[in-house]
């Protein structure tokens, strides 16, 4: 089980130079303090337009601070909005290859198509294409990464032959993945041999089936890049606390504001009539995780099905029923509109290491290098993390 | 996170009446529907809108009519404009102004579910290439159909401002479509006076998508009302059956 922590940066009103600033500066601190600490992943999103949600639209630029503050824990930069007019294809592997170098190969590249018209309207994207434009962008970012010559004619771009500079410290390349909320984009991932990044807490039940379709399909796979990256993380609410009822009066106001948040977006279904999006609501939709069946862990103290707010007993069971059903990494939201104080943040953070993470792994291993792709077999040889 | 900022006594000027609650839905049968979406201004995302709602961002306006062929109060055309909000955390729009074709479907679109619906010319006329919609103070016309699925259009719950059996609410109609044809065309807005269409601070400028049906709608009974000036995690009132 890997566990990561997973950024949005939201920022509270009032709007003012200096709260943007401190979001920053929190969440980098936070990165820090998870790298000594033993924690796996750190995600950034990116997303345009979305005030108070998400104000990382340059996520590439805070993973690079990321990079340079931390030793061990792996950069996500996802997901990278696959849409042309958002970020050209060639950039999307540059900018990749860079953020790899930087961090001495610990990066790990999401890949999206965006969900809100905010974000579509704004750089003029047709919502019909996103879908095809993102699968054109997986299929090539793996061969100008690996390519000295690497040219191509497309629908969404063309260009003649040129070497895309720099190629990635990991060889062959970093482990690619996808986010998967609607049901059913987690075929499209395993289709193409990239990993499963849930950026919606589904129900345990939904998840064991989304699994199990998901590693029947990616086992037959025709992979888009050198390696196969067959993980399947989900994303999550993170608050430990000794005593549960703190935990629950902290964590779950956190996940609230985060769900509200999230569903106040202006959802591209909703503006414009499309085949091509056919869930209103992203994240926050499904997070409003419905109250836990009676066998549950989290039933008899009133917490909502899966979601990793308690006490470490209460959340290390939490975490082996999101084992059971496949999942094999957890991304955790540590806060929202800076609700949660930082120290209480970092506080929760340590416990959750001290208490929680060695109930599933070793605590030698815990601060090993993280995580190398599985290889194809017949494929490039996959020359691990470079770390 | 942001609410409206309209004081209640501007959106009240003519708003509609609920004299009693009712068990009765109407469906509404052989309707011809259009749907435009527009962003507005950012000028008007807040100020359009009472304090219990949320605004989107951008703010968008709906311009919806139908040619109903059958329903309850007989055959009649229809057009609202409706402002794309959230109530607590669902998409929905609020109403600010209504014409019905008829008295009768204006006197029991207003009575059974608060849309605040005066009788004036609505025509709203199907071509082979498109579609045009007429009535005071707006012109519309979608161009070029292009086939979509049944299910490829969202219609969002509606809100309307009311004076009812509760008070002053917030009144949900949560209207259901069944289309059997659905088209997108190229919409554009020839005409529109914001204060026709019950607020001078409305603002469609830029047209984002729209479409047209033949549908069948349903307009279930009213279940839930909302205090407009309180957010609807804590304002949401469940209609009694013993109420009605």
């Amino acid at each position: 089980m890997k566990f990561g922590i997973f950024f949005e940066l939201s920022v509270p009103r009032p709007f003012s130079r200096a709260i943007e600033r401190q979001v920053y500066d929190t969440s980098l601190e936070q990165c820090r303090v998870a790298d000594q600490l033993g924690f796996d992943h750190a995600w950034a999103v990116e997303h345009h337009f979305l005030e108070e949600y998400s104000h990382c639209s340059a996520p590439e630029v805070f993973l690079a601070a990321v990079a340079a503050q931390t030793s061990r824990i792996r950069v996500g930069h996802g997901a990278v909005v696959c849409v042309p007019e958002m970020n050209h294809p060639v950039r999307v592997a540059e900018r990749a290859a860079a953020l790899d170098i930087i961090s001495g190969g610990r990066l790990e590249l999401g890949t999206a198509r965006s969900s809100t018209w905010t974000e579509l309207g704004g750089f003029g994207a047709d919502p019909d294409d996103t879908k095809k434009t993102w699968d054109e962008f997986v299929r090539v970012i793996p061969k100008m990464w690996t390519e000295d010559a690497f040219s191509w004619e497309g629908k969404s771009f063309s260009m003649p032959e040129r070497n895309v500079l720099p190629k990635p410290y990991q060889d062959p390349h970093p482990p690619m993945w996808v986010t998967v909320t609607s049901p059913g984009t987690e075929l499209d991932a395993a289709e193409r041999g990239l990993g499963c990044l849930g950026v919606a807490a589904v129900s345990y039940e939904e998840q064991d089936r989304r699994t199990a379709d998901y590693h029947r399909r990616i086992a037959n796979c025709e992979p888009v890049g050198s390696v196969v990256n067959d993980q399947v993380h989900t994303m999550n609410f993170l608050y430990c606390h000794e005593d549960y009822k703190v935990a629950k009066k902290v964590g779950l106001p956190m996940a609230n504001t985060f769900n509200v948040a999230n569903a106040h977006l202006y959802w591209t279904r909703e503006a414009y009539a499309t085949s091509a999006y056919q869930a209103l609501g992203n994240v926050g939709r499904s997070l409003q995780q419905a109250a836990a069946p009676a066998d549950d862990p989290s039933a008899a103290k009133g917490l909502p099905e899966g979601l990793g707010v308690g006490d470490p007993d209460h959340l290390i069971r939490v975490i082996k029923r999101w084992e059971s059903v496949g999942v094999t990494g957890i991304n955790f939201i540590l806060n929202a509109m800076e609700l949660i104080p930082q120290e209480q943040v970092l506080e929760s953070l340590r416990l959750f290491a001290r208490e929680v993470i060695p109930a599933f792994r070793d605590s030698s291993v815990a601060l090993q290098p993280v995580y190398a792709p599985t290889s194809i077999p017949g494929a490039t040889t996959v020359g691990g993390t470079g770390r | 996170m942001i609410t409206g900022t309209a004081h209640v006594e501007t959106l009240t000027q003519e708003i509609a009446t609920i004299e009693q609650w009712s068990n009765l839905g109407a469906e509404l049968l052989g309707v011809e529907s259009f749907q435009l979406i527009a962003e507005m201004r950012s000028t008007a995302r807040e100020a359009v809108l009472p304090a219990g709602l949320h605004p989107t961002s951008p703010p968008a306006l709906s311009i919806q009519a139908w040619n109903v062929a059958e329903s309850p109060w007989g055959p009649f055309s229809f057009a609202t404009t409706r402002v794309s909000c959230r109530s607590g955390v669902r998409a929905r729009g609020f109403t600010t102004a209504a014409v019905a074709s008829t008295a009768t479907a204006a006197e029991g679109l207003t009575g059974c579910f608060g849309f605040p619906t005066t009788v004036g010319p609505v025509k709203l006329r199907r071509h082979y290439d498109g579609v045009d919609l007429e009535s005071e103070g707006l012109v519309v016309t979608g161009l070029d159909p292009t086939p979509l699925g049944s299910s490829d259009v969202q219609y969002t719950g509606t809100l309307n401002l009311a004076n009812t059996p509760n008070g002053l609410r917030l009144v949900q109609v949560e209207a259901t479509h069944s289309g059997d044809r659905v088209e997108r065309v190229q919409g554009r807005i020839l005409d529109f006076d914001p204060a026709q269409w019950g607020n001078s601070l409305l603002s469609p400028y830029h047209v984002v998508s729209t479409s047209i049906a033949v549908e069948t709608i349903n307009l279930p009974a009213v279940r839930f009302v909302c205090r407009p000036g309180e957010l609807a995690f804590s304002g949401t009132e469940k209609i009694e059956i013993e109420q009605r």
